[in-house]
């Protein structure tokens, strides 16, 4: 046999790519995405269906609202299920076994299996706000030509700051990625993983309610306890700009962007975190 | 001349499980000692649970050790660097299924750093030398165990590691599997390439080892060449033809004359697997 | 009792774990609080203890939880279909229920004032035995009860949507339509106008409530004063239509031909032609 020259950088974005592609091909294969994908398309789709209210143009304000309803229900159960199932399928499996014998970091098998699910839940977002898109324009095309008045002032739906919302979104999914991963990287059955995954979805959606009422807890303790839950949990509901989306106010690009470097920031560390937890797991 | 730096080296190992919080533990290795000199064939022997996986999870950096030191190469084995030099194949092993064997093979030389230049021919090389060349486009989900095992051989080798470590390779493979996996083995011994293998077969073991060392409940009970460990150097063996009665009796008289003794008059019996082999086509 | 302290390795790094999450935390905080307070502006204050037994915990959790909107949505259809079956207690309700989770839609405001002050007089008259069977007295009281009811809905509204010419406009609709008292339509009417987003049929139909109230010449005076600030290339705005209007009140007024408006193009005309 020959020898072969064999690169062994510390770090390789490389390698961590090769651990995200894999991964978000087997996320594609498993048919939780397709049914998932397929429930969020039609649950988009059946907006079709407040046609029969005749609502008028408050009718796009209905199909946006159950447009990306649909994409935060749907896309953070399959945050959570792909996630949980894409990393104990390693472990249960053995192929962890297989990879992590390998010259690999544990931090390259954690980021990229973050990656891949970052990219299989971005693909979810993208089809699901695409078709979203796609219904909103021909719906507001009719309605213009039926109730032009109503439409005076150009459209009424700002597509841009769909693209945003989806956008933010998508972030935050990754986000919650991260913290599925967190769990995943300690836990020892997928179920835990799955229904902690929820659990942690609801604190971070209520974090602010933490963050707003410790300064009013009585105790000491319970006010400790209180802030402790504000600051440990990053505050989902700060992804939450799609209400905006036809009631005329526009979504400012400034704080956009600012919401998603929170986002990133967190993904970053809690990414960073469950490598801290996962590098003494036993495999 | 300087001393060559052993394959593998371990001191002292120990490795505790925690069961309670209250200090019950298992103790799955008992300060072992083992060096295994590059270029032997080595093989680690003992019944379930003797601690024979969990050493080569420590050999591997897939477990951390409870005390001792373990070296591969002289590098320790918990530090990614020594796993450049390993090859792993695990016992019973599961890939990816969804990717064809040479999808797989390529997918671990590429996590293994072996450079795109030789990366084709790499993997095209491994796989032929395995045998797989007729079925590397199959999906990998498609596979016999023997041909798992085969594939899994692929992966182990084909960042051209100087050691490489096979659990259990003939476990639930059919004999032809196990005698090619053996001949397998032989021929990486010939290549100059060190390695450790378990194995509950001992005939097999004791057919390709050069040395073995045997655990049991975590302990180092016995360690030596198989000649040395197997042979009876009191005793020899003389293989004839079939001897008439008179001429056994005149032997015996012969022999006792001389001041020897005749100890055993058996026929010789071929062994079952080498029937089987004979009379089965090998794929 | 001795302790093992390998078994305790998972205890630390969850410890560590919680201290890098606290830690992200306090990091992130100058990020999140200027985001938090923009977005937090957006989101007006749940009144919860006003709807709190009509919903179920998971709805108030969801609510909570930021799904505001699609809840008022849900909420908004099952309003549509209380509203099918004529059940007036159940709509009234509902209707205030969906404002209350979610104020910021305008359609949700408006279509309920409507039912509450269109739709539920007939429903009550209907259960009191048709209109043939109920005394207009009594039709009258149904009219004036729902009316208030609906204005006084509508005026909630403002809280979140200050000075709204659409919301100003529908109390004048009910006043005009509903009470057919036109002083009082002509005032919200009025108030409508001055706002910069009102439509533009909004002056138009305070100026025929002037005529119709037989103030021709305050009807005359605010067209002649609306029509120069009229976009002519704007069809909503239809300035002709305007123009026709402020013909036919000099006709009524009988102005004399010299005295008559002259638009901005025609005066200007006229001028040239003078000097």
């Amino acid at each position: 046999m020959s020898v072969v020259s064999v690169s062994s950088v510390p770090f390789s974005l490389g390698r961590l790519g090769l651990i995200a592609g894999n991964t978000f091909l087997e996320a594609v294969r498993q048919k939780l995405f397709g049914f998932l994908l397929f429930l969020s398309v039609g649950l988009v789709a059946s907006a079709q269906f407040f046609r029969e209210f005749n609502f008028g143009s408050s009718e796009l304000k209905f199909i946006a609202d159950f447009g990306f309803g649909a994409l935060v229900f749907f896309g953070s159960a399959l945050t959570i299920a792909t996630t949980a199932q894409l990393f104990f399928s390693e472990i249960e499996n053995r192929t962890a076994l297989t990879l992590l014998a390998k010259p690999i970091w544990r931090a390259e098998f954690i980021f990229g299996k973050l990656l891949g699910v970052f990219a299989v839940i971005g693909i979810f977002c993208a089809l699901t706000v695409g078709l979203l898109i796609a219904l909103l324009w021909q719906r507001e095309s009719q309605l213009m030509r039926f109730d032009p008045e109503a439409f005076a002032g150009g459209r009424i739906i700002q597509y841009g700051d769909l693209l945003i919302v989806g956008t933010l979104q998508w972030i935050k999914f990754g986000v919650l990625a991260a913290i599925v991963l967190l769990v995943a990287s300690f836990s020892n059955t997928n179920l835990f993983t799955v229904v902690m995954g929820f659990f942690v979805l609801v604190i971070c959606h209520l974090q602010y309610l933490a963050s707003d009422a410790w300064r009013h807890v009585d105790s000491v303790i319970g006010a400790l306890a209180v802030r402790l839950l504000g600051v440990v949990f990053p505050n989902f509901q700060l992804f939450n700009l799609a209400d905006s989306i036809g009631q005329g106010a526009g979504i400012d690009g400034a704080l956009a962007l600012r919401v998603a470097a929170y986002g990133f920031f967190y993904i970053g560390v809690i990414g960073g975190l469950a490598v801290y937890s996962f590098r003494h797991r036993e495999i | 001349m300087s001393s060559p730096v052993a394959a593998i080296s371990i001191q002292g190992l120990i490795k505790d499980f925690a069961i309670t919080l209250r200090g019950v533990k298992l103790r799955a290795v008992d300060t072992l000692n083992l060096e295994v000199a590059e270029g032997q064939v080595y093989g680690l022997l003992g019944p379930n649970g003797s601690g024979k996986s969990t050493t080569i999870k420590i050999i591997l950096g897939l477990l951390g050790p409870t005390h001792g030191e373990v070296k591969v190469f002289g590098v320790p084995s918990g530090r990614v660097e020594a796993r450049c030099k390993v090859g792993y194949l695990p016992e019973a092993p599961y890939f990816y299924r969804y990717l064809s064997g040479r999808e797989l093979v390529r997918f671990y030389a590429r996590v293994c750093g072996v450079k795109k230049p030789t990366l084709k021919a790499r993997v095209d090389e491994v796989i032929d030398w395995v045998g797989l060349s007729g079925a590397a486009e199959r999906r990998v989900g498609t596979y016999s165990k023997g041909m798992l095992q085969r594939i899994g051989l692929a992966q182990a080798l084909v960042h051209d590691p100087k050691l490489i470590v096979l659990d259990e390779p003939t476990a639930g493979v059919d004999p032809v599997g196990s005698a090619e996996m053996c001949e397998l083995i032989r021929k990486l011994k010939n290549q100059g390439k060190t390695v450790l293998i378990t194995s509950h077969l001992l005939a097999q073991i004791e057919d390709v080892c050069d040395r073995v060392a045997i655990l049991d409940r975590g302990r180092l009970m016995i360690e030596g060449a198989v000649g040395d460990l197997v042979g009876k150097r009191d005793r020899q063996a003389l293989i004839v033809d079939p001897l008439p009665p008179e001429d056994l009796a005149a032997l015996k008289v012969w022999l006792e004359e001389r001041g020897h003794h005749l100890n055993a008059v058996e026929q010789p019996r071929a062994r079952l697997d080498q029937v089987f082999l004979d009379h089965v086509a090998r794929r | 009792m001795k302790f093992n302290v390998t078994a305790f390795r998972p205890a630390r790094t969850g410890l560590g774990v919680l201290a890098g999450l606290g830690l992200a935390g306090l990091a992130s905080q100058p990020l999140e609080r200027a985001a938090w307070t923009e977005v937090r502006a957006s989101q007006p204050a749940l009144a919860l203890d006003s709807i709190k037994d009509a919903l179920g915990q998971g709805i108030t959790v969801g609510l909570l939880g930021g799904f505001r909107a699609i809840a008022a949505d849900f909420f908004w259809l099952r309003t549509n279909s209380l509203w099918e079956d004529t059940d007036l207690p159940g709509t009234q309700t509902s209707i205030k229920i969906v404002t209350a989770i979610d104020p910021r839609p305008l359609t949700f405001w408006l279509n309920g004032s409507r039912m509450i002050a269109y739709d539920m007089p007939h429903w009550r008259i209907a259960r009191a035995g048709g209109y043939d069977a109920t005394p207009t007295v009594v039709q009258r009281r149904f009219d004036e009860e729902q009316a208030q009811v609906a204005i006084a809905y509508l005026q909630g509204a403002f809280a979140f949507h200050p000075d709204h010419p659409l919301l100003t406009l529908e109390i004048g609709n009910i006043y005009l339509n509903r009470l057919k008292d036109l002083e009082n339509a002509a005032r919200y009417y009025l108030q409508a106008t001055k706002h910069p987003d009102a439509p533009f049929y909004a002056a138009r139909i305070y100026a025929e409530l002037l005529r119709k109230m037989n103030r021709p010449a305050e009807a005359y005076a605010f067209l002649k004063e609306l029509h120069p600030k009229l976009d002519p290339e704007n069809p909503f705005a239809q300035a002709p239509v305007v123009l026709e209007r402020i013909r036919a009140l000099e006709a009524d007024l009988q102005i004399p031909p010299s005295l008559h408006y002259l638009p901005a193009q025609a005066k200007k005309a006229t001028e040239a032609l003078t000097q």
